[in-house]
């Protein structure tokens, strides 16, 4: 990277926690994460997506969605949703959602959540749900704080706690390790391998 | 009495009667509540319902004054109520556990428009132990004018009720006084929020840091840059709060209160109000001045710091932004909503109570999209037809 001289690159995500898993991998990368867009939900993004790939013929532009249970794997939801993604498109799907790359960081997540290593799911990329996943690890937390937090009270009629997103936002932020996740998952491993060409392209054009 | 009891006791249940807007509502309460619901559809009324109990026992206060400082019985009966015109507030307090107390007041005016109690009721573990008008009121119709709430000698077997109802707080914190410390001179616990600052500065230095700590953790889900905040006081002894960000200086960057958005200071200063008391909490609004982007992250920091607490928290918002968090219960978001008809007041229903609310929530919709429609203003069409 030239001296003084910082990609920046456009991102769009689902939600609040994305946004905190897409910020530390376009960091890890040396750029900056500079306007974010959607963080309403997957069907948003979709709708939005062919803007953001013609936008992306010119600028770094990184898009994540879940893979949830719309297609069998991520290479036939990603020729379904982007057929012709631009050259600075970096268009990266979970498999099923973000949570399984957090999970992926099997000692890092045992860690925050209090809870025995082997509790972590080995191969989270085969989990059927992994927010679910993530909020029955929760319960087994020796800390009250967590098990209260994360996992939801009997009667809120949702998946997960009050402070769930906050509790994994600060996971993201602060424990996380990205290149130690990418062992265990591929989405991951393929999504950060990814990421860099945009970045590499953008530095290439500023520096030739 | 005060003992731990009452640190943990909370509003379970309300059922107004001809209050206001509301013809006839019976509300089950959570830890945490979101009203929502358009502009005039009774959020602000609803909590003055907590407001009201609390000025019957506050100091100075009492039911003839709890009346007459909202404009006498005629103003608060609800329109739509011709048929039951007497005013009922029925309030159901649990600890968590076992259903720990009720009290119900039914009220009308007399004549000559001086406000009277027609029933006034205590119910303790199940067991009635106030049933009012008794005995002595029959021999004395003066004594209705008062419930057995505001005095010290009537109450003494429903003390933790009284505490209960004197801890209610409310606010609705207004930005440029905390900017403007001099207007709010000599005020205390201003519900407008003028004393904020001094409120932080009389607080001592070991909670006050502690509690600060808390807001930095809570602002941290909004504001990641945000490294510190302390509360400095001037030359003329005025406080004044700051905050230090990460930036690329390496000793950081310290901004001064002015320096602040309105919207943040706003946030700080009912944060603050959340760790500050143990009662149930009103909040009217706390999406004022904040931007969309920091709104959504409301629900979170709000309970980064009640975390433990215990304390309930009653939030009013027009904004549908707070509803995209995932943690927000169904059961804790109540929708009000006008009535299509005349004489027919305000509805209130959880969330959960919204027709398909499962499957759309499961197709990938988020709370704040499927509460949108019910929250619409009805004008908000025929304004657009006013336009042609």
């Amino acid at each position: 990277m030239k001296d003084g001289y910082t990609v920046s690159v456009s991102g769009a995500v689902e939600g609040d926690l994305d946004e905190a898993v897409l910020r530390r991998l376009v960091e890890e990368k040396g750029a900056i994460l500079d306007r974010l867009y959607g963080k309403q939900g997957k069907q948003h993004i979709e709708k939005r997506l062919g803007g953001y790939n013609q936008a992306a013929h010119r600028f770094p532009w990184v898009v994540f969605r879940d893979l949830d249970h719309d297609a069998d794997c991520a290479p036939s939801l990603k020729a379904r949703c982007l057929p012709n993604p631009a050259r600075y498109m970096c268009f990266r799907i979970a498999v099923r959602t973000i949570e399984s790359w957090l999970l992926a960081d099997r000692e890092s997540i045992a860690g925050f959540l209090r809870v025995a290593v082997s509790r972590v799911p080995s191969f989270p990329e085969t989990l059927d749900d992994p927010k679910y996943a993530m909020v029955e690890l929760a319960r087994h937390s020796r800390l009250r704080d967590i098990r209260e937090g994360v996992v939801p009270r009997p009667g809120s009629g949702r998946k997960v706690g009050t402070l769930y997103t906050s509790q994994l936002i600060e996971f993201a932020q602060t424990k996380w390790e990205p290149e130690t996740a990418a062992q265990r998952s591929d989405s991951l491993r393929r999504c950060r391998e990814r990421i860099h060409e945009p970045v590499k392209s953008q530095i290439d054009k500023s520096s030739s | 009495m005060g003992k731990s009891a009452s640190k943990s006791l909370r509003f379970t249940k309300i059922s107004l009667q001809s209050w206001r807007n509301f013809k006839k509502v019976d509300v089950a309460l959570q830890h945490r509540v979101f009203l929502v619901g358009p502009n005039a559809s009774g959020k602000s009324n609803f909590l003055d319902a907590f407001r009201f109990l609390r000025d019957i026992v506050s100091i100075g206060g009492g039911f003839q004054e709890a009346v007459r400082k909202r404009g006498g019985v005629s103003k608060l009966r609800c329109l739509a109520a011709r048929r039951y015109s007497n005013i009922v507030i029925h309030v159901h307090i649990d600890d968590g556990s076992i259903p720990a107390w009720e009290y119900e007041l039914e009220f009308n005016q007399n004549t000559q428009r001086q406000p009277y109690i027609i029933k006034e009721r205590v119910v303790k573990e199940g067991k009635n132990i106030l049933d009012r008008p008794n005995a002595e009121d029959k021999n004395d119709q003066k004594r209705l004018s008062q419930t057995y709430l505001e005095q010290v000698y009537t109450n003494q077997d429903f003390r933790d009720l009284v505490d209960l109802f004197t801890s209610v707080h409310y606010l609705h914190i207004v930005p440029q006084l905390i900017r403007e410390p001099d207007r709010s001179i000599g005020k205390s616990n201003d519900p407008f929020g003028g004393d904020f600052l001094e409120q932080i500065a009389r607080t001592p230095e070991k909670t006050q840091n502690s509690r600060l700590r808390r807001i930095i953790s809570a602002l941290q889900v909004a504001v990641p840059q945000l490294e510190n905040l302390e509360l400095k006081r001037d030359n003329r002894g005025t406080p004044h709060l700051r905050g230090k960000y990460k930036h690329w200086r390496p000793q950081g960057a310290w901004q001064m209160e002015e320096e602040f958005s309105d919207g943040t200071l706003r946030l700080m200063g009912l944060l603050w109000a959340i760790l500050d008391g143990k009662g149930p909490l009103l909040l009217e609004e706390p999406e004022l001045s904040l931007h969309p982007e920091v709104v959504r992250h409301i629900p979170q920091m709000f309970a980064r710091v009640q975390r433990r607490s215990g304390r309930q928290v009653l939030f009013s918002t027009h904004s549908t932004d707070l509803l995209y968090d995932e943690g927000i219960g169904l059961d804790e978001v109540l929708l009000l909503r006008p009535g299509e008809q005349k004489g027919t007041g305000t509805s209130i229903h959880t969330a959960s109570e919204i027709e398909q609310i499962e499957e759309l929530l499961e197709g990938g919709s988020s709370l704040a999209e499927v509460v949108i429609p019910e929250t619409r203003p009805k004008e908000a069409q025929q304004l657009t037809l006013w336009g042609k």
